[in-house]
């Protein structure tokens, strides 16, 4: 696959702070994968995001995109990616039309508004001032404002942050198609939910340090145990057996188990990526 | 560049007008116009330089405030900021509408006050210098703007601003204070401005005293714009 994205050694600080926010990390994004930087709050995540999106510029390290230096780019790079932050950034009282049309003519390359806002169900309520809108239907608006310039990559911070399951699936159904289409995008999120059905590659990143790379199954392999645990019927109640996984085809217990009792329910060791996100940040979500 | 300037500007209309910024401005003309009606013929024309100064340098920084808090509340620079507009052509847009919003004020007293009361107006200088003084109150509204955490910070700031520079400039035009302070006044914007209004509008002012002071003014919005709004402005709109 081609490397969208090639970071290395990314290190930045804020003016007035003593500490560098992001400390060293290097990774890349593949074109056409859902690449996921996940950590707890305040561990360098939106600002990564906010270095590969340009509104940070005094970074170390180097940035290369499609095969040149980021700092290279000139503002032909917005026409490429579209941003959807964590915070609503629509004028309140502008309504959601005004605000998609004005966004809308600063790109070149448009999308199809009114299809957007039909699909985040807002299309109903686009002549209402977004300062009338839930917190919810902000969020959903913050996307289609990241897709009004039918980007090819999508910048996606907490992206279903605020939103109810119904509508949250939306989103991650776009984001599906998005990449179906070819899309590339990188998401920052603490919602492991949203990374297990979205990513196809993670970074873990703590206290501004990259400390683990991986597919979100190799890390489930990594993590996990390596055994069976069999709930089964027996002496009118529930019991359990656990099995480990290497011997488990000559485990004659095991074997004897699932031929001559009542199975009730069979759950491989393999961790959720909640436990991982604990163990590699060390932090409760 | 230019293409999406005019586009950043029509949107910066826009938000004015659904702000109701550019009509309050207008209201506040036209309380000036009723005061000036009021003060009648025989004062208006010393209280006219003083209500375009305090209209064009501090109203200015008042708007300008404004409009940057809502801006900043609502986070709206950030999602300008990853468009192809460009952070100057951000910015020129919101210089121009604010030169606007001050010219729109400055004019409609001065023709207002040429017709009713035969106040001499220079319309030419006052064109020129309400832009020049608008810039460098724009700039200083930026500057408080940039290091304010919220709106009342920014009153606050504002409030300083013309206890430092503004009043002693209104008191020297009452007569408040002696001519033997003007020249320490020479070093405060507000009261360069002021000998320029008052120029437009007819006072005999010395050609080297308005040329100093232009390119003061110039020099101070080089300064404010080159070192401390166009590399903070931005970071401080775009940080959480």
């Amino acid at each position: 696959m081609e490397k969208l994205f090639e970071v290395k050694d990314l290190r930045f600080k804020y003016r007035k702070s003593a500490i560098e926010a992001v400390r060293g990390i290097s990774f890349s994004v593949q074109k056409g994968e859902v690449f996921g930087l996940l950590g707890p709050s305040g561990a360098g995540k939106s600002t990564t995001q906010k270095i590969l999106t340009r509104l940070f510029k005094d970074y170390e390290g180097s940035i290369v995109y499609k095969g040149k230096d980021l700092h290279e780019y000139g503002n032909e790079y917005f026409e490429t990616i579209g941003v959807g932050f964590e915070l609503p950034v629509h004028f309140s009282k502008l309504t959601a039309a005004e605000n998609m049309a004005f966004f809308k003519m600063l790109y070149q390359r448009n999308a199809d508004v009114d299809a957007l806002l039909k699909q985040v169900g807002l299309y109903e309520d686009k002549d209402r001032p977004v300062g009338e809108y839930s917190k919810g239907m902000k969020m959903r608006l913050n996307f289609v404002r990241a897709m009004l310039n039918d980007p090819k990559v999508l910048f996606l911070d907490e992206v279903t942050n605020g939103l109810d399951p119904k509508n949250a699936r939306i989103i991650k159904d776009m984001i599906k198609a998005f990449k179906e289409a070819g899309g590339t995008v990188f998401l920052s999120t603490h919602l492991m939910n949203d990374v297990e059905e979205l990513c196809d590659r993670v970074a873990f990143i703590k206290d501004g340090e990259i400390v683990e790379t991986s597919t979100p199954r190799a890390l489930k392999l990594k993590y996990g145990r390596r055994e069976l645990a069999v709930e089964y019927y027996e002496n009118s109640g529930t019991e359990r057996k656990v099995f480990n996984l290497d011997e488990i085809g000559n485990d004659e217990t095991f074997l004897s188990l699932i031929q001559e009792k009542t199975i009730e329910t069979m759950h491989s060791g393999e961790t959720s990526l909640d436990e991982i996100f604990i163990k590699v940040t060390g932090e409760k979500q | 560049m230019m293409d999406n300037f005019l586009k950043l500007l029509k949107g910066e209309f826009t938000r004015l007008i659904k702000y109701n910024i550019i009509q309050i401005s207008f209201g506040v003309t036209l309380i000036w116009l009723a005061v000036i009606y009021l003060i009648g013929k025989e004062q208006a024309g010393a209280f006219i330089p003083t209500i375009v100064f305090v209209d064009t340098a501090l109203m200015t920084m008042i708007w300008i405030g404004a409009s940057l808090f809502y801006e900043k509340q609502e986070n709206t620079l950030k999602t300008l900021m990853v468009t192809p507009s460009g952070f100057g052509a951000i910015l020129a847009s919101k210089l121009v509408t604010a030169v606007y919003v001050a010219l729109q004020s400055a004019l409609l007293i001065a023709i207002f006050a040429a017709i009713l009361f035969d106040v001499v107006v220079k319309f030419v200088p006052l064109v020129f210098f309400v832009i020049v003084i608008t810039l460098v109150h724009t700039a200083i509204g930026f500057v408080f703007s940039i290091y304010s955490r919220d709106f009342n910070g920014l009153i606050a700031g504002v409030g300083l601003y013309m206890l430092l520079f503004a009043f002693p400039t209104i008191f020297y035009a009452l007569g408040v204070l002696g001519d033997a302070a003007e020249w320490i006044f020479l070093f405060s914007p507000t009261h360069v401005s002021f000998i320029m209004i008052n120029f437009s509008f007819g006072e005999t002012v010395d050609a080297w005293m308005l040329v100093v002071g232009t390119m003061y003014l110039f020099a101070l919005i080089v300064i404010m714009f080159k070192w401390i709004i166009v590399p903070k402005y931005a970071l401080s709109s775009v940080r959480d």
